[in-house]
């Protein structure tokens, strides 16, 4: 039991990212600072909300490649329901967000109604949003938000960056949905094996509509905290998201074939990623030497998780 | 059901989002200055100093600084030339340490997770090239409250995010440069397409506000066909290109390439598709880039300035501000070689004139 419990994928993580720090901390001395860390926190929140919709659909066996051009064309929409619709900022928001949902239910509606694997058709929709999101812009950018809406992107409640709690919100309730309820256990029983868990009276095109769904809200909401950071619109924001995303959902050991994988995972997965993107820069490496290096770490832990796997299975 | 409705919106959406951007030619929507349609040179307007200040900065006068430069994005021969001029004026100084990094592609979510990241390392001073004005300026000016100095080149930030910005050529003058070679080559009653990176990136929607401008006022006969985005991509120039020299056809007589990229990229495409000589490239470009259509001549004119130069200033002035040498207010700034150089629209320092490479002299210049 302990030894299962020392092998796991996600101890092994645990391990690799205090390594990690503790290397990181001795090559630079900005590094393990509250400041630098909170920093960090802030600029991983918005990767790790979407990462949380990520970790279920790849649980599933699935995959979502259209998050980048979903938080695009929110960010969009957001730019046009407030300053070309007139709408007022809150409404603006709130309905950006339930078109990036819709955009996330469309996803799930093509992958359970038409069956087209999740690969392609995520890869159609990436284009499909990412058009949209040139095409309603015309590539204007929108700025002159108020001061108010900065707080969420630039500000802090009690000294923690404030999509950082939003962010933590998120992953304690993705925890209990994954690991503790019966979602959450229809979730991986779909990832292990779809045409039995269908046989076993799941209702599995419902359940994949709903992660689908859920992926494309959280990217809206990943998309409405970016707008407030970098304070203004642009059409090709969140181009490379969803593989920096799909990064840190396998590196925390969520099996891409499906089946197997956690939320905390993925946020040690995600914490390991910035804190080498983060220290790496600090000790002297320039951005090419840190992508190698996170390149390097993904196929170590994976490679590394595989063998112990190998090994404690029969 | 759900999906004809949402089919349709999504169409209806497309199509009147494509529909308007026809009539927009990508220029940003501030005050356009055009110059006159002669030779007259542009008469000095002097304004206030508009730019930022760092707050306590450290007194690092003749002391040994780290400086980092952020392009747009690294690995193209633009922003290589830029970032040796720098290197050579950090050198030349001798008490300065200067590193180029940046995102692969001008990307500006990366290039403000670059800078913050640099904040942190505890740098002196800032060197930056914007990919979007608006979006960089919650970084730049997270620096300057840090103490850290920040000066721009190239492409400028909202003016009160950095300190200095070291323009490489007035806007004004750009355009009357481009405009005047397009005609020259193509005559007064043309059809024209513009390759640009993206329609916020800050010197290129300049370029082309200015651009229209002039062209309304001394060259009202050319008519503008359409404006394309290229991001500084290589392949994505190229099939822009191509593009409308087939959707076009005769109709269209010249393309301007607003980018170092965009511009070899689409004397290459008039090359392919067999046209040269008859539709006319002109654009901004590296020599170097543009030396083999020169020779063909199938590009007359490149207009440039000399971005090696740029850096070189750019890192000058850096080290006059840290100094305390430079200071708001002033008027001009010795940049080392450079000289004198003039300060413009409040905190803006010229570079100079724009400079047209043709065939007799692109053979002189190695960048």
């Amino acid at each position: 039991m302990t030894k299962n419990i020392l092998v796991r994928h996600e101890t092994i993580l645990a391990a690799l990212l205090v390594v990690a720090l503790m290397v990181l901390t001795t090559q630079s001395s900005h590094f393990f600072t509250v400041e630098n860390l909170l920093n960090q926190a802030r600029l991983m929140a918005e990767m790790g909300i979407v990462g949380l919709g990520m970790t279920f659909i790849i649980v599933t066996g699935g995959i979502d490649l259209s998050v980048g051009s979903i938080l695009g064309l929110v960010a969009i929409l957001l730019g046009v329901f407030w300053k070309n619709v007139g709408l007022p900022l809150p409404v603006a928001m709130f309905l950006a967000v339930v078109a990036g949902s819709l955009a996330g239910l469309f996803n799930g509606f093509i992958i359970t109604r038409f069956k087209v694997p999740p690969l392609i058709a995520t890869l159609a929709t990436l284009a499909l949003y990412r058009g949209l999101a040139e095409g309603i812009s015309e590539s204007r950018s929108v700025r002159g938000y108020p001061e108010w809406f900065y707080v969420l992107g630039q500000g802090d409640v009690w000294g923690i960056p404030t999509q950082l709690w939003v962010f933590l919100a998120l992953a304690v309730v993705a925890i209990f949905i994954l690991g503790v309820t019966p979602f959450g256990r229809t979730i991986y029983a779909i990832g292990s094996n779809a045409v039995a868990a269908r046989f076993s009276g799941i209702s599995v095109n419902r359940s994949l509509l709903a992660i689908y769904t859920a992926s494309g809200f959280l990217a809206s909401i990943a998309g409405v905290i970016f707008v407030s950071r970098v304070s203004t619109t642009r059409s090709d924001m969140g181009t490379g998201l969803e593989l920096d995303v799909i990064t840190a959902v396998v590196l925390g050991g969520t099996s891409i074939f499906g089946g197997r994988g956690t939320v905390v995972g993925t946020l040690l997965g995600l914490m390991l990623m910035q804190a080498l993107k983060s220290g790496l820069l600090l000790a002297g490496v320039k951005g090419d030497g840190t992508i190698t290096a996170i390149g390097v770490v993904l196929i170590g832990t994976v490679i590394v998780s595989n063998l112990f796997r190998m090994n404690t299975d029969g | 059901m759900l999906k004809n409705a949402l089919l349709a919106s999504a169409a209806l959406l497309l199509l009147g989002g494509s529909a308007q951007a026809a009539t927009w030619m990508g220029g940003d929507d501030q005050p356009t200055n055009p110059l006159a349609c002669d030779a007259t040179p542009p008469t000095a307007v002097a304004k206030p100093y508009d730019g930022g200040q760092a707050t306590n900065p450290a007194d690092l006068k003749g002391k040994p600084i780290k400086v980092v430069d952020v392009p747009k994005l690294i690995g193209i021969g633009y922003f290589n030339a830029t970032s040796k001029g720098i290197a050579d004026g950090a050198k030349e100084l001798g008490n300065v340490d200067a590193k180029t990094d940046g995102p692969t592609k001008a990307n500006i979510d990366e290039q403000i997770t670059f800078i913050d990241n640099y904040i942190t390392s505890g740098v002196n001073g800032i060197l930056f090239a914007a990919n979007d004005p608006v979006a960089i300026s919650p970084v730049l000016k997270k620096a300057l409250s840090k103490g850290i100095h920040v000066v721009g080149y190239d492409a400028n930030s909202q003016p009160d995010a950095r300190e200095w910005f070291i323009n490489q050529a007035q806007f004004n003058g750009i355009a009357k440069s481009l405009l005047d070679n397009m005609a020259k080559e193509t005559g007064e009653d043309a059809g024209i397409a513009i390759v640009t990176s993206t329609f916020t990136t800050p010197n290129q929607a300049r370029w082309i506000a200015e651009m229209a401008a002039y062209a309304a006022k001394c060259h009202p006969k050319l008519q503008f066909l359409e404006t394309v985005e290229a991001q500084e991509d290589n392949n994505l120039s190229f099939n822009q290109a191509t593009t409308l020299i087939n959707k076009y056809g005769d109709k269209m007589k010249g393309i301007f390439g607003m980018t170092s990229v965009a511009t070899p990229a689409a004397a290459e495409a008039v090359t392919q598709a067999g046209k040269c000589g008859k539709v006319a490239v002109i654009g901004l470009a590296t020599p170097n880039a543009m030396k083999p259509y020169v020779a063909k001549d199938c590009v007359k004119s490149v207009v440039l300035w000399n971005p090696v130069d740029l850096g070189y200033a750019a890192v000058e002035v850096l080290r006059a501000v840290v100094d305390g040498t430079l200071k708001s207010g002033a008027t001009s700034v010795k940049a080392g070689k450079l000289g004198e150089l003039q300060v413009v629209n409040g905190s803006e320092i010229l570079l100079g004139a724009p400079f047209v490479f043709t065939k007799d002299n692109i053979g002189k210049f190695d960048f």
